[in-house]
């Protein structure tokens, strides 16, 4: 009985050589394909990416993927009968017009190409985009586009091209970074007192600085109002929260323990006499 | 051991039946039975951090350690690297070698047996203000360490009890120049600690300076102690890495 349904499928052509039977076969050869794939790709995953750089398994494991998908439709054209040669006649016809039509995707599939190569960041890395004014952690580089998981939670996508053409400040690629502030005193207070005030806070309070370097003040201008003074610190590259944000609050907790002014701006008015 | 030092808890093995109470210097640790077979963990550290943990037990009693450990949690894990700065510089002429004992940070960590293994539960620093980073090298190509400006120390006995612990360094000199040497730079995740009452001694190195190729490099080892005192259980998962290169200056 089976062996009769499946004579009956063979016998119905739907195009040329092309029969029901044969159809079947081709789809079951590219769903076997896809499970092999999928399979391949956790097996992958699961036994050796764990030994392997994050941007290196992702982008083996997409080759994995898809050349096993490739060799499953290229089993299932042979089995159909069909001829690419022909398909590739054409293809060369449409060639120029496809080229035109996909100009950005065929850029961005480049791009994604020479990022994978020059390896800019580091999946789970750290970077600023200043000219889009993006900030965050590279998720993934793809092959047309690179995702970044934003600070507020946010992912955002960029177009490989872009991603490519743009500068890229990596936060991640030394063992530490620097923060600095820029308080003011007034000019009555000693600058060395503060100076030393200062330090003490951020030894006592901050325990992410380094003390070596150590921090390091500048004056940086005489101002209107007050004498400016530059702190800047060095921190473990990934404790940014722990040091610029609350640099400015430890500093302010030491100058007013001290007694020492911060002072608003101010102007001094003489009133001529007659 | 001093008066002061006598109300502190010393280091050891404690078992737990209903309460335990353990004292270090600014920091109070109490164990207490909530059930059957549970108890609960409650520390209150230097720093006024607040600490609370349930601990389900197999047994109706409870096993707990207390040792010292390398000081590499505090403020957070970050390296495995450790800067020791001198409070007084080393001077080693050409071909000589000095054999120094120095005080090493350590912290304090709390673990719970089972099976004769140790699992790490806890730990604690009571000297927070001195637990602190530094850069060993260029920003943009050092290595991050726990940093610490130490003082000699006399022998294994020197030892500060809970704060810091004694640690011996050789310097050998087989360059044909005399060197100043001001810190030593190595990863102390390898090395041992071993404690008695209050007081830590912990597995020391051997520095040698040389020369490879045009370079000038000072070899670090570990030298493993031989003692009877207690050997701490490990914090950290041990590398295989045992020993360091670092540059003369």
């Amino acid at each position: 009985m089976p062996l009769e349904f499946l004579q009956s499928l063979s016998e119905m052509q739907i195009v040329g050589e092309l029969t029901v039977l044969s159809l079947l076969v081709g789809g079951l050869i590219m769903a076997v394909g896809l499970v092999v794939a999928k399979i391949v790709k956790i097996l992958f995953y699961k036994y050796y990416a764990p030994t392997l750089p994050k941007d290196t398994a992702q982008n083996l494991s997409k080759i994995i993927y898809f050349g096993i998908i490739i060799i499953s439709f290229l089993a299932f054209t042979s089995s159909q009968g069909i001829d690419l040669s022909g398909l590739l006649v054409a293809g060369g016809i449409f060639a120029v017009v496809i080229g035109f039509a996909t100009q950005s995707v065929v850029s961005n599939l480049i791009s994604g190409v020479f990022l994978m190569l020059e390896k800019p960041a580091k999946h789970g890395d750290t970077i600023q985009i200043p000219d889009m004014n993006i900030s965050g952690t590279l998720l993934d580089i793809g092959t047309f586009s690179s995702k970044i998981r934003k600070f507020d939670g946010t992912i955002i996508r960029i177009p490989n091209e872009k991603f490519f053409t743009t500068n890229i400040r990596s936060l991640t690629s030394s063992a530490v970074r620097r923060a600095d502030v820029t308080v003011g005193i007034s000019y009555k207070d000693d600058i060395e007192h503060a100076i030393s005030v200062i330090k003490e806070e951020i030894q006592i309070s901050m325990p992410f600085v380094l003390c070596v370097p150590e921090p390091e003040f500048r004056v940086e201008e005489l101002g209107d109002s007050s004498v400016n003074i530059q702190v800047l610190v060095w921190h473990p590259r990934d404790d940014w929260s722990q040091a610029q944000p609350i640099l400015l609050t430890t500093i302010k907790r030491a100058l007013d323990k001290s007694g020492i002014e911060i002072p608003f701006p101010q102007r001094v008015i003489w009133g001529a006499k007659d | 051991m001093s008066k002061s030092e006598s109300v502190f808890s010393p280091f050891g093995i404690y078992e737990v039946k209903d309460t335990l109470c353990l004292s270090l210097p600014n920091t109070e640790i109490k164990i207490e039975r909530m059930g059957d077979n549970a108890f609960s963990y409650f520390r209150k550290d230097s720093e006024g951090n607040i600490v609370e943990k349930m601990i389900p037990s197999k047994s109706n009693e409870l096993e707990l350690e207390m040792a010292p450990i390398k000081p590499l949690n505090h403020p957070a894990k970050r390296t495995e690297n450790i800067f020791l700065k001198f409070d007084k510089e080393i001077y080693l002429s050409e071909n000589s070698a000095a054999s120094i004992f120095v005080h090493c940070p350590i912290e304090i960590g709390f673990f719970l047996i089972h099976d004769s293994k140790r699992d790490p539960l806890d730990w604690v620093t009571c000297n927070p203000i001195n637990s602190r980073f530094g850069l060993y090298g260029t920003p943009d190509t050092g290595t991050l360490c726990k940093y610490a400006e130490v003082s000699l120390a006399t022998d294994f006995d020197d030892s500060i009890p809970y704060v810091e612990g004694v640690m011996k360094i050789i310097i050998e000199n087989t360059l044909n120049v005399g060197h100043t040497v001001s810190k030593v730079v190595f990863p102390i995740v390898n090395n041992s600690l071993y404690y008695e009452d209050s007081k830590t001694i912990i597995d020391g190195i051997k520095v040698i300076m040389k020369k490879r190729a045009m370079v000038s490099i000072a070899d670090i080892k570990i030298n493993s102690l031989e003692t009877n005192w207690t050997k701490s259980p490990t914090w950290e998962t041990s590398t295989t890495n045992t020993n360091m290169e670092m540059g003369i200056d």
